[in-house]
């Protein structure tokens, strides 16, 4: 057992080192689709961040009147904190909003000024709501204008925002979608790069094979080097294409570069997507992405040889 | 020791490659097959080595029926033959000594018996000398006398040649031929599928006569004598 696990490392790295255009061009093949993958990925990743982003940014407030009483905004945040739409609901009372007005425009006298010939807090105590899906925002409005609390609120802004509300929730939607699909179709197509790569290599040992079968060699035998070599495929690919697609990306993302350098993806998400995601779980990319590239080198080679093992049909 | 029982390969088609063939071969005898072209040669050739499987009938091989072996079986029964083809079937990309040395890794042999056996019989073919070159390096009779060494080196029961000089000019024929009879002298057994008239004549020994797939003559002692003299 040992001596066939020696004998056939040692054939495959012979192969190997004399088969040296081929191995280049498998290996290089080999490459290029795992750096299409990774940049896909890369993309989704970074699509996420986005999107993530946006849904942070976008809600819908609701103003109270001046009349309403603080306990009963406060009523109101518990009880439209109990639909299971609303992710988040933030209480901004009335002192708060001015403070925050004045924080704001500290530095803007006219408006300053003008607030105190007001000389009143002409601010209202407001809700900031967050839903856990952009699509709900039109179902939290009506719920809320529908409410008990009808009477003290002035108004919900989110009829102000419902178009750009509505098409980001479909857009964030349908781009994902795209983005996912494009990453699966370009994953597939690789694959199918890296087994006929692979296959083309096969074939070129169709010879070799023919001579080890006709001197008794078992199919074990047989395949092992093959898929020796096809795991070191896999192997040399990855280990050089994986720190290709990170200083790419690095390169894309730098100052200069242009902003919109991939499809569906901002500069500045690939950039936290890289600085975030990717380095805080480099000690899990790295050996996934090998044992993939591994396992994708291995299994071509496997079925790719399987077709020269096969006997002969007559009838 | 080989017995063809009733043996016929049909191909996709109905003309049979061969049919209803049975002969006996014995210990350390030297058998020509001779026959035209399409007679059915290298069909009985690969079934005598198990890469195919009759349609019908019984290979015996040492008594045992090499058609109902199973594949880990095909294997071993190949490693007691040693074949030699046309097209010498050499690797390249090796060199003379790893080409013979390959048929002994391909059966487990250790390093150290590799080492002592393949210059052994690099020097029954007479290429000593030549160990660290590669094919091309050589010329046709020296290459297929490789192929002898690696078809012996396992020291097989039987050696089947398969017209092992018909890309030979005559000189490197005589030398091949000079090769197969020693071996014969050794004591292993040699089928010898052949058009070369010149060869059957003078070894002098069973001459089998294919034709359409049929046996139509077996001599103990025969020569070359095709009917539409091929």
């Amino acid at each position: 057992m040992w001596l066939q696990f020696s004998r056939t490392l040692k054939t495959a790295v012979k192969n190997f080192r004399r088969n040296g255009w081929l191995a280049i061009a498998t290996i290089s093949v080999l490459m290029i689709s795992v750096f299409i993958i990774n940049l896909q990925i890369s993309i989704v990743g970074a699509r996420d961040l986005l999107l993530s982003d946006i849904k942070n940014r976008v809600n819908i407030s609701v103003y109270f009147t001046p009349e309403a009483s603080e306990s009963d905004v406060k009523k109101a945040e518990e009880d439209f904190g109990k639909y299971q739409e609303v992710e988040k609901i933030e209480y901004i009372s009335k002192e708060q909003a001015l403070e925050d007005f004045n924080k704001e425009y500290a530095e803007n006298e006219i408006l300053l000024k003008s607030l105190e010939e007001i000389g009143d807090n002409p601010f209202t105590a407001t809700l900031n709501i967050k839903a856990g899906n952009p699509r709900d925002y039109e179902l939290i409005a009506t719920m809320i204008k529908g409410s008990v609390y009808q009477e003290a609120i002035d108004t919900v802004n989110y009829d102000k925002h419902r178009d750009v509300i509505n098409s980001l929730g479909a857009e964030i939607e349908s781009s994902r979608k795209t983005a996912v699909g494009l990453a699966i179709t370009l994953g597939v197509v690789a694959i199918l790069i890296t087994f006929n790569t692979v296959r083309l290599t096969m074939y070129s040992h169709s010879r070799e094979i023919e001579i080890m079968r006709l001197v008794g060699a078992s199919n074990n035998f047989i395949r092992m080097p093959y898929i020796w070599e096809g795991l070191f495929y896999g192997l040399i690919s990855v280990t050089i294409a994986l720190p290709i697609s990170y200083f790419y990306l690095k390169f894309l993302t730098q100052e200069g570069a242009s902003g919109t350098a991939l499809p569906f993806a901002n500069a500045v998400y690939i950039q936290q997507f890289l600085d975030t995601v990717f380095l805080e779980n480099i000690l899990y990319i790295i050996p996934a992405e090998i044992g993939v590239g591994i396992l994708l080198g291995v299994v071509s080679s496997f079925i790719a040889i399987g077709r020269y093992l096969r006997e002969k049909k007559g009838r | 020791m080989i017995e063809c029982k009733n043996v016929s390969k049909i191909y996709y088609g109905d003309v049979p490659a061969l049919e209803n063939v049975s002969f006996k071969i014995e210990d350390k005898e030297f058998v020509n097959i001779i026959g035209a072209s399409g007679a059915g040669k290298s069909t009985l050739i690969r079934l005598l080595h198990g890469e195919e499987k009759p349609s019908s009938g019984e290979i015996l091989f040492e008594g045992e029926d090499i058609v109902e072996c199973k594949r880990s079986k095909i294997c071993q029964h190949r490693r007691s033959i040693g074949i030699v083809f046309q097209d010498f079937k050499l690797l390249l990309k090796k060199t003379v000594f790893e080409n013979v040395a390959f048929a002994m890794e391909v059966s487990g042999k250790t390093d150290e018996e590799i080492d002592e056996d393949v210059p052994k019989v690099l020097e029954i073919v007479g290429l000593e000398g030549l160990e660290e070159k590669y094919p091309n390096e050589i010329s046709g009779g020296e290459q297929q006398r490789v192929a002898i060494a690696r078809a012996l080196v396992n020291k097989p029961r039987v050696l089947i040649a398969d017209e092992p000089t018909g890309n030979l000019d005559p000189e490197a024929s005589w030398e091949v031929l000079d090769s197969l009879i020693k071996i014969n002298k050794y004591g292993t057994t040699v089928i010898l599928a052949t058009h070369n008239k010149d060869i059957v004549d003078k070894v002098e020994k069973r001459v089998i006569i294919l034709e359409k797939g049929k046996i139509v003559s077996d001599q103990a002692v025969g020569r070359y004598n095709l009917k539409n003299n091929e």
